[in-house]
């Protein structure tokens, strides 16, 4: 079992004098008590760990300039404590299928008033409890890429202290998208993206011949054709100017880590740029002829039309362009 | 259709012709339905490309979502002008150029280098052609009908619904046997086809102000002119207190009724289903809202309940719908609520356009559709961005779909602060500039032996509202 002791400086209230000016406190080294001012010589720091009040010394560092004035107001409380958290082992991800991680804290400056688990900084749902154990358990089900990461047990203690374990697993690599498509002489990006802890240290891509067994590697910068761009948890491959026969194919991605190393193939095809043109002249050549028809059945309409018109419609007082001598007089009436 | 010259006293006659609700006018639906398809559902089922974008340029899912929002807004914005272009060409010639641009936009697109090119070319130039598409075909249906108007609104609109279904997996073949180059091709062509909607749009009468120039006196062109784009634009509406409250009411809604579209697949996949499972879930999606579209339609022209009670059922369910969907983690779930949410969002379409002769009547109809689309699109802006920022910044859809969800529930509450909406009764027609009361109730009287008392209302808007306005 591992254990850590630790010294803390905390300071508990903001760093503001009264006059309102801001200073840094240099806590210089691991030990704060060279600030400590003389009267907290009643403190034995070796042997026990106990809470005092103290009165600190710090300097007002401008950020320009070399004066700097060294004050005896109160800024807060240093709190030297001897809290220690003992951790159950880190988790290999290829010997276990499940785990138990555990923290045990000792020597606890103040009572203990809760606790709560993060996983890579996040708070894992529904682990943060009131109680005041000192020694706590976090259970997992399932050691998978999911599941694996930084865990981190925080005890509400002040000051709040904190442990790591290592939960850590294989790589699990997905392909952002398993089938690209891309024209001829342009560029396709095939991107893979990996998931669980730790992330990948290193990427390789590989084109795979046609029987999907023989495979090449693709090194950066030895084709003026290829691409990669890597980040610890994307890789992106870039092919340029694409050939029909030759860049058509499977290709793989694969991510290691120091636990070992897992792959995704993506099936790339390339389209030539003038399939396309086919059926949008097609579709042009419908649209033109429909226009003609419905134009042309129109004008020939037309002298039938206006008669048609006068006839249709339901409300009898609305009625359209009236050529109708008749309508005009009612109208007429109607408006006087 | 040929006119005689008009006399003084000619100016009477309405530039709105008699609504033949029938006939040609169901051509006139069809031509809605195949352009909604080729515009709305068009961008709806732009996901698909998304996902090259996103790699092919190496940009963030943010950065690509703005060819959207980019669209809509031009969509939306350019709508008063398209509008007022109406006003003066006529409908037709006016359609036909749009079809001709949103096809151009994704033509040019599909040799785009950069996600700016594609932000100038499928957002601005494209959006455009889509402002100068739609307002003046859902202005010309409903010019066309009267007593059946929400029903061929709703029936006009189904091409949305049925566009989501059967895009999806049609673009995503496209691009697998194309490369989204080839796609974005194939793609403006099918947008030409909307050139041939346009031209189905038989112009009922003149333009109105068309109409309004050759009756004016000659005494002043100079201000005719001005006169003439000012009625173009119909900016007298903006102090109309009815057409303020809708005007923010739409917004709101706007705010949220597009955010799905654009997450839902995401949030499906993030959830964990594959990409077969979360295009699934939009067609049912959009299945239902084909139902909803009709359905409501044909239900709000039975007159049973007040069309604007009606909006605020559907806004309400469809805001609760909303907030629904990420509490929903098993696929049936999902797709149960889904399906609500399609439904609602289908049956409140036609009735959001349906309802503005309603409130402002039916001369100012056509210019009040362009503004109306301008002061929503504020809401587009503001919430697509929203949603994707909240996505950003959380790592989940929640918060996304919740504020989508309480946009619809605000914009419910704003609709019923609308005049005459707590009325159980029809509200009387809105008056429009200048009108003589004692010609109304003549014609009123006529009128009301001879119609049915539900559409009594819509019909005699029409009729106050002859222009009378040049007797200045």
């Amino acid at each position: 079992r591992r254990s850590s002791s630790l010294y803390t400086c905390a300071f508990s209230s903001a760093l503001r004098t009264s006059r309102g000016r801001r200073g840094i406190i240099e806590c210089s080294g691991k030990r704060p008590d060279i600030y400590i001012v003389t009267y907290l010589k009643t403190f034995n720091h070796e042997k026990e760990a106990v809470w005092r009040s103290s009165r600190c010394l710090y300097r007002l560092v401008p950020s320009r300039g070399s004066d700097s004035t060294t004050s005896n107001t109160e800024v807060g409380r240093v709190i030297i404590s001897n809290a220690a958290i003992t951790t159950s082992p880190e988790v290999n991800g290829q010997n276990q299928t499940s785990a138990t991680l555990s923290c045990n804290l000792t020597n606890p400056t103040f009572p203990v008033k809760g606790h709560y688990w993060t996983n890579n900084g996040k708070i894992i749902d529904k682990s943060e409890t009131n109680s005041d154990e000192l020694y706590i358990e976090h259970e997992i089900k399932k050691v998978d890429y999911h599941s694996a990461g930084l865990y981190a047990c925080v005890f509400l203690t002040e000051p709040q202290v904190n442990a790591t374990i290592e939960v850590k697993v294989p790589p699990h690599v997905v392909a952002y998208k398993r089938s690209e498509n891309a024209n001829e002489k342009d560029k396709a990006v095939l991107t893979c993206m990996s998931q669980g802890y730790p992330l990948p240290t290193d990427w390789t891509w590989y084109k795979l011949k046609d029987d999907e067994s023989v495979e090449t590697a693709i090194v950066n910068g030895s084709d003026v054709k290829y691409e990669m761009k890597n980040t610890p948890n994307k890789t992106m491959l870039y092919v340029k100017d694409l050939d029909i026969n030759s860049d058509m194919g499977m290709y793989q991605c694969q991510g290691t880590n120091q636990m070992g190393s897992h792959s995704d193939k993506i099936q790339l095809r390339v389209r030539s740029q003038l399939a396309a043109l086919w059926p949008f002249l097609g579709i042009v050549a419908e649209v033109i002829i429909l226009i003609a028809i419905i134009f042309i059945y129109e004008k020939r309409r037309k002298p039938d039309e206006i008669n048609d018109d006068d006839d249709s419609g339901s409300a009898p007082l609305k009625s359209n362009a009236a050529t109708n001598h008749k309508d005009k007089n009612v109208r007429q009436r109607n408006s006087n | 259709m040929e006119k005689p010259q008009k006399t003084q006293e000619e100016q009477q006659s309405s530039p709105q012709m008699a609504a033949p609700d029938g006939g040609w006018g169901w051509v006139v639906v069809g031509s809605l339905f195949v352009s909604s398809a080729l515009v709305f559902g068009l961008i709806r089922s732009l996901g698909v490309f998304f996902v090259e974008f996103v790699q092919y340029f190496g940009e963030s899912a943010q950065a690509v979502s703005w060819i959207t929002s980019i669209g809509l807004a031009m969509q939306q914005l350019m709508s008063p002008v398209s509008a007022a272009a109406s006003n003066v060409y006529g409908a037709r010639p006016v359609v036909m150029m749009g079809g001709f641009l949103s096809g151009l936009g994704f033509i040019l697109a599909s040799q785009a280098t950069s996600l700016l090119h594609l932000y100038l070319t499928m957002g601005l130039i494209s959006g455009l052609g889509w402002a100068l598409i739609f307002t003046p075909t859902v202005a010309s249906v409903m010019q066309y009908f009267t007593l059946r108007r929400s029903l061929a609104m709703g029936l006009g609109f189904t091409g949305v619904g049925l566009a989501s279904f059967a895009f999806s997996p049609l673009f995503q073949y496209l691009v697998e046997a194309y490369a989204w180059r080839g796609a974005l091709l194939v793609l403006g062509g099918l947008s030409f086809n909307m050139i041939a909607c346009g031209a189905l749009i038989r112009p009922l009468g003149k333009p109105k102000v068309v109409v309004k120039a050759e009756n004016s006196t000659k005494l002043n062109k100079c201000s005719s002119l001005f006169s003439r784009i000012c009625e173009g634009f119909e900016l007298a509406l903006l102090s109309h207190r009815g057409f303020l409250t809708y005007s923010v009411a739409i917004t709101l809604f706007n705010a949220g009724y597009f955010i799905p579209y654009v997450h839902l697949v995401a949030h499906s996949r993030h959830i964990g289903f594959n990409e077969y499972q979360a295009a699934f879930v939009i067609s049912v999606t959009g299945v239902a809202d084909i139902v909803g579209r009709v359905a409501s339609g044909w239900f709000s022209d039975l007159g049973r309940m007040r069309m604007q009670h009606m909006l605020v059922v559907w806004t309400g369910l469809l805001g609760l719908s909303l907030m629904l969907i990420p509490v929903a983690v098993v696929y049936s779930g999902l797709l149960v609520v889904s399906v609500v949410y399609g439904f609602c969002a289908g049956a409140m379409t036609p009735l959001a356009f349906a309802v503005v002769p309603e409130i402002v009547g039916m001369e100012r109809m056509l210019g009040a559709l362009g503004l109306l689309q301008l002061i929503e699109s504020i809401g587009g802006l503001l919430g697509a961005p929203l949603s994707g920022w909240l996505k950003d910044y959380t790592g989940m859809y929640t918060l996304s779909f919740i504020a989508a969800g309480s946009f619809l529930v605000l914009g419910m509450l704003v609709t019923m602060t609308l005049p005459y909406f707590w009325s159980c009764t029809a509200p009387p027609p809105p008056s429009p500039p200048m009108k003589k009361s004692q010609d109304e109730s003549i014609e009123d009287g006529l009128l009301k032996q001879t119609l049915s008392s539900n559409s009594v209302p819509e019909i005699l808007c029409p009729l106050d509202d002859i222009p009378y306005s040049d007797k200045e």
